[in-house]
């Protein structure tokens, strides 16, 4: 495995660093990772370049960016809300692969904002053939207020920073005392759309077989609590077999635990290979004619 | 903004160089990063000092050590002495490049204690400049080790393992990093061949307050305080990160002037 610098688009260039394996087991094939937030390319913990690098080590070509004005990429000027420059910079990426490479299926990973984008991107690009979302939209189930409640109630921890607020022995946040003009928070304002458009969205992606990986940290808690939530909140989506996911309860947001960092890099790799079985697969066999007969 | 990789061809480190706006340029500066949480919420802060550098007549380097951000390697096979190195060689690249005698470094955080280090073992070092800097190896595993202890809420990120590693917000410091670190102490390192040493602080603190009185004798010595308040280690829900203006602008002006004398 080795890395390069990539600069794509003119005049002000995207950052990317392509991880090139030894020896691509999917040529017409890439992964791309977004940023979440105004986190730099790097990811949450370095965790994008630990996938990118683990990915590479098993053959997928793996590309990480910054989009404009985040980390290394330089800002772009224009009128684009995040979601329309975002998707416009990833089909950019895409098709700076395609040209240049050859390469016309592309999985994209993306946390939080990121995997807004990604979704974006998958709904009006049908060259997106995978999809890895972490911490994406997600909705709320009878079973998730129900989970929801008994947790608030039972939960000693709870009633003790209940009780730290109410007497005001909880200290502020590290960012309470900081000026505004010392911080920057991402602009971006996650709002979940209506469930129904997701539902809408998910089938049409499903109907051209894009196979999906869904991760859930315990991040969103008002929003996700347990493992078939995704599933049990879209009723109305024929997954036809594409859907994967796993919640991970003892993770937060930003992936900051050791052992949860190693069984999602564990999980997105599996899940990666497991596209290229399936592909190596249906490139070995035989023809259908020959198959039949066979 | 130009990223490449530099140095060894089997474990290249990342580095973005900004080329000045004065084709002559006669300094450049070389930057060197925090580490951790820290690293990822000055990242911003560096690339806006980089840019702003630059505009001025600065031509500048920021890269990453060995073991962390884009660089080659992982962060448990990697030691502070070989931070050093990297520095070394980013200093000299960055001479390379732009095609100059000397350079200055600005150290954030833990990039000071690398950062003082290498300039004390260099002779076309002209300034250094060191941002909150962490004031020994020692401290900053005392600190982050006392961190982790007061959080015992989150003790799945934030532990110390049986082998002795150090797991902080996502980011692990084992023990050959740690026993390397604490062999790095500002206190009695002062570089003394360096002509210019600044100390700039964002608030009062007593590691602060004691570099400044072990090093106030050395008359090329000065610390100036520019008031712009955060945990540079605080790990943000919303993804915020520190962008400290004042202080960003206080470092680009002092080599406005330089550049102008």
């Amino acid at each position: 495995m080795r890395e390069r610098v990539l600069r794509i688009g003119k005049p002000q260039a995207l950052t990317a660093i392509a991880s090139i394996p030894k020896t691509n087991v999917a040529e017409d094939k890439a992964t791309i990772i977004v940023n979440s937030g105004v986190m730099h390319h790097i990811g949450t913990c370095r965790m994008s370049v630990k996938i990118a690098r683990k990915l590479a080590l098993s053959g997928h070509l793996s590309l990480r960016f910054d989009f404009s004005g985040i980390g290394d990429s330089t800002p772009r000027s224009g009128t684009q809300s995040f979601t329309e420059s975002a998707s416009s910079e990833i089909r950019e990426v895409m098709d700076y692969l395609e040209k240049s490479k050859g390469i016309k299926k592309f999985t994209l990973i993306g946390l939080c904002s990121g995997a807004d984008a990604i979704y974006e991107s998958a709904l009006n690009d049908s060259r997106v053939t995978d999809l890895c979302q972490i911490d994406p939209y997600c909705y709320r189930t009878p079973r998730w207020k129900f989970n929801y409640w008994l947790s608030r109630i039972t939960s000693p921890s709870h009633w003790l920073l209940f009780m730290k607020y109410r007497t005001g022995l909880m200290k502020g946040s590290s960012n309470t005392d900081i000026g505004e003009d010392n911080i920057e928070l991402p602009t971006y304002i996650r709002d979940f759309p209506p469930r129904e458009e997701i539902s809408t969205g998910l089938n049409k992606l499903f109907e051209r077989d894009m196979r999906l990986l869904a991760l859930f940290t315990n991040g969103q808690p008002k929003h996700y609590n347990y493992e078939k939530q995704f599933e049990e909140s879209m009723p109305d989506v024929d997954f036809k077999g594409l859907f994967s996911t796993t919640y991970y309860p003892d993770c937060t947001h930003i992936i900051a635990e050791p052992d949860q960092q190693a069984l999602i890099i564990e999980k997105i790799a599996g899940w990666a290979g497991a596209t290229e079985t399936v592909t190596q697969a249906v490139n070995n066999a035989p023809p259908l004619e020959e198959a039949a007969t066979a | 903004m130009n990223p490449f990789f530099f140095g060894n061809s089997k474990a290249p480190l990342y580095g973005v160089y900004h080329q000045s706006d004065q084709p002559s340029a006669k300094h450049g500066v070389v930057l060197c990063a925090a580490f951790g949480q820290e690293y990822m919420r000055s990242h911003r802060a560096m690339r806006q000092l980089a840019t702003m550098l630059s505009r001025v007549g600065v031509p500048v380097l920021r890269f990453d050590y060995r073991g962390t951000g884009d660089s080659a390697g992982d962060i448990e096979e990697t030691t502070a002495q070989e931070w050093l190195e990297d520095l070394n060689l980013a200093i000299d690249e960055l001479k390379d490049t732009a095609n100059l005698q000397s350079v200055s470094v600005i150290g954030l955080r833990l990039g000071c204690l690398v950062a003082t280090h290498v300039c004390k073992s260099r002779a076309d070092i002209t300034k250094l400049t060191l941002w909150d800097p962490i004031v020994s190896g020692t401290d900053y595993i005392a600190e982050l080790t006392s961190e982790i202890k007061s959080q015992p809420q989150n003790k799945r990120s934030n532990f110390i393992a049986p082998d002795g590693t150090l797991h902080y917000n996502g980011f692990a410091i084992n023990q050959e990093l740690q026993n390397s670190l604490n062999a790095l102490n500002l206190l009695n390192s002062y570089p003394e061949n360096v002509p210019e040493v600044v100390q700039i602080i964002s608030h009062n603190n007593e590691r602060f307050t004691s570099l400044q009185k072990a090093w106030n004798e050395y008359s090329s010595f000065t610390c100036h305080k520019i008031d712009a308040p955060g945990d540079w280690n605080y790990v943000d829900d919303n993804g915020g990160i520190l962008l400290p203006q004042p202080i960003i602008q206080g470092i680009v002006n002092q080599y406005k002037m330089r550049e102008a004398a």
